[in-house]
């Protein structure tokens, strides 16, 4: 059954068409990333979604509910962690998500929250002495205060050193284990991968592509770059490079000293009739590896642009 | 969704933030103290019975006449003597040039002559020294003149001054209740940074999108700085009667009236204020021009009328000058509610309050749109 459902968003600012015509349907328990280049409209779309901004057409429907009609039963049943962590700096940890509990009918126990986002040792701290880290916790957790349906983490793990990145992972498989809905934007290929369900990929106001992220790898083309080098040296590569090109799974090949390198759409088989002949004429085979294609690549292939990192 | 609740979490929750920022201690508590402190101790100090001309006399001739003079001169207590001897005339001289006393009286030099004559440097030459120094010499004459004509003047003078309310009226009860307006008001003009800061971290961005109810966190706050403001009057007041002996004849219906007058006009303009500033630097610039401006233009700390006349109606349009008038009707003048000129005051507040809020909400309801672009 679907969360939120999406259909034809338009919103222009002036001359500037952020947004063109994007659609989607976010189905409950699922992890669903929003990933594209800078100026592609993630943020115009999320806050649209979010109530922020009114679409100029298109409809943004949650089960049955709209912004329309139902805006305070919305609001309750969304928790948003915006981009910029928008806490009251002033109020300790506790203070803060008691506080935002009172905006709502129905909350979580304060200590349930603060267990989740692993603060309970800074509940007494003021937000101004949190690190980075724990300020992003803290902005998840008031996401989740409301015990919400949906939530929307705007790129939680931006600037945010390794381990702190892994620990909002950890929040954000909690709330998949919990049942509840996520739907986030991330600068992070590997961020993205790792937790989502389905990716959708948005470009120039528009939707390029959706679905899981080992559907989306698969749907590029199939040529797989291998590489080979030879403890025999170059003479070694030379002569299999010449075999290689014999192959008709064989798309393209380069060479670079011992180092061959081949592009081919049956790896599998290319590699057997490689071995084959390497094994026969007794060539020495150092190391071997097949690139793993990930969703940067789909990234750069759907959108033409450098994936930022 | 239970209000009340809601409320009362609103408002502790801006409570504990106003009092755990250090700006706000000092804006609103320090820099008043040491402002009206200041003041007091720099003009508080100008009474009549501390007024002491420093003079020197010349006697270059010595006779009855001028013994009798001198005799008489030392009578007069203002007078602090350079020195008890009478100084020759280069001396004296040289004494006025060098500004070591205020003024040199020149006793006649023979018994038929008649003047008596006053010397002062240039540069105090319209001061308020000398014009009191020649003021008791003119008058010392005159009866000087009576006894030697041997009459008795047929009138004469008895001085007492009376203020507008109690009788003991003195300029440290006019600074405090200055200072109280003034502070109160900075702490409205100054106060709504916090929003400023909420708009510019996400947070106002954060709260529209949950169901608060945001008019129920504007009165919140609202009551948190009207509570700022009780505890800037108390402090200052306790400052003013017994540090510099202010006297308080306080009416509790017009000061409470006052106060939240000036609550509403200056939370009000301060909230205009934010609705325009991108920066809390923009805000606190325009916040110090109007503070500056109301500070010399409402009798804070001088009476009105030691202002040019062109100024008066300029100083009539500001809220600050009614909002100083109110307090010194609630606190010095113990005057009641039932005057017209104190309606025609809170009149002037409530306009400028409710106009600044309807245009600041305005431009935040404008902002609100284009902000989301």
């Amino acid at each position: 059954m679907p969360v939120l459902e999406v259909r034809h968003l338009r919103k222009s600012f002036g001359a500037v068409n952020a947004v063109e015509d994007i659609s989607f349907t976010v189905e409950a328990g699922e992890v669903f990333t929003i990933i594209g280049p800078n100026g592609a409209g993630k943020t115009t779309t999320l806050e649209m979604i979010e109530g922020l901004q009114v679409p100029d057409s298109g409809q943004i429907e949650f089960g049955e509910l709209s912004w329309v009609k139902n805006s305070e039963q919305i609001k309750t049943s969304i928790g948003v962690q915006p981009q910029s962590s928008a806490l009251f700096d002033l109020l300790t940890v506790e203070e803060n998500l008691d506080l935002f509990a009172t905006f709502y009918p129905k909350s979580k126990p304060a200590s349930e929250v603060l267990e989740m986002i692993n603060l309970t040792d800074q509940r007494n701290k003021q937000v101004r002495k949190l690190s980075g880290g724990q300020k992003q916790r803290l902005a998840i957790g008031l996401a989740m205060i409301n015990d919400p349906i949906l939530i929307f983490l705007d790129e939680p793990t931006t600037g945010l050193d390794p381990q702190a990145r892994r620990n909002i992972w950890d929040i954000i498989l909690k709330l998949k284990a919990l049942g509840k809905t996520t739907i986030l934007t991330t600068h992070y290929m590997e961020e993205a991968e790792k937790l989502s369900d389905r990716v959708c990929i948005v470009d120039q106001g528009k939707v390029v592509t959706l679905d899981t992220p080992a559907a989306l790898i698969d749907r590029l083309t199939q040529e797989r770059e291998v590489r080979l080098t030879f403890i025999d040296g170059a003479e070694a590569a030379i002569e299999t490079e010449k075999i290689a090109q014999t192959q008709s799974a064989v798309v393209r090949t380069s060479r670079d000293g011992d180092a061959l390198q081949l592009w081919t759409t049956q790896p599998e088989e290319t590699l057997y009739e490689v071995f084959g002949f390497t094994k026969g004429r007794g060539f020495r085979v150092e190391q071997i590896s097949i690139r793993e294609m990930s969703l940067e690549d789909v990234f750069i292939a759907f959108t033409g642009k450098e994936w930022r990192d | 969704m239970n209000s009340m609740k809601q409320f009362s979490k609103m408002f502790s929750a801006q409570i504990k933030m106003m009092f755990r920022e250090k700006q706000v201690w000092f804006w609103n508590i320090f820099f008043p103290v040491i402002l009206m402190v200041l003041f007091m101790v720099i003009f508080g100090g100008g009474s009549s019975e501390s007024f002491k001309a420093k003079i020197a006399i010349v006697d270059s001739q010595p006779n009855a006449a001028s013994a009798m003079l001198l005799e008489q001169l030392q009578q007069i207590p203002v007078f602090k003597w350079e020195s008890e001897q009478p100084v020759t005339l280069e001396a004296g001289n040289r004494l006025v040039e060098k500004q070591d006393i205020d003024a040199l009286i020149i006793l006649p030099e023979t018994e038929s002559a008649t003047t008596i004559k006053l010397v002062v440097n240039k540069a105090d030459e319209q001061g308020a020294t000398t014009q009191a120094v020649s003021g008791i010499l003119d008058q010392f004459i005159q009866q000087a003149n009576w006894t030697a004509a041997g009459a008795t003047p047929t009138f004469s003078l008895a001085k007492t001054s009376i203020s507008s309310g109690a009788d003991d009226l003195n300029y440290a009860d006019f600074l405090l209740t200055g200072m109280i307006g003034l502070s109160v008001a900075q702490g409205g003009l100054f106060g709504m940074v916090g929003l400023v800061e909420m708009r510019r971290n996400g947070l106002m961005k954060r709260l529209r999108m949950t169901p608060a109810r945001m008019g129920l966190y504007g009165l919140a706050g609202m009551l948190v700085k009207l509570l700022l403001g009780i505890v800037q009057i108390i402090i200052l007041t306790l400052i003013g009667v017994f540090g510099f002996g202010a006297n308080l004849h306080i009416n509790i219906f017009s000061l409470v009236i006052a106060f939240l007058a000036g609550g509403l006009v200056f939370n009000a303009m301060g909230y205009l204020f934010s609705s325009f500033s991108k920066s809390i630097e923009a805000y606190m610039g325009m916040s110090n021009i109007a503070s500056m401006l109301m500070m010399f233009l409402s009798g804070v700390f001088f009476p009105l009328e030691s202002l040019p006349t062109w100024l008066q109606p300029v100083t009539q349009m500001l809220p600050l000058t009614y909002f100083v008038e109110g307090m010194r009707d609630g606190l010095i003048y113990n005057s009641g509610i039932a005057s017209g000129a104190f309606w025609a005051g809170i009149g002037v507040m409530v306009i400028w309050g409710v106009v600044s809020f309807l245009v600041g909400s305005q431009v935040y309801k404008a902002k609100s749109v284009s902000d989301a672009q």
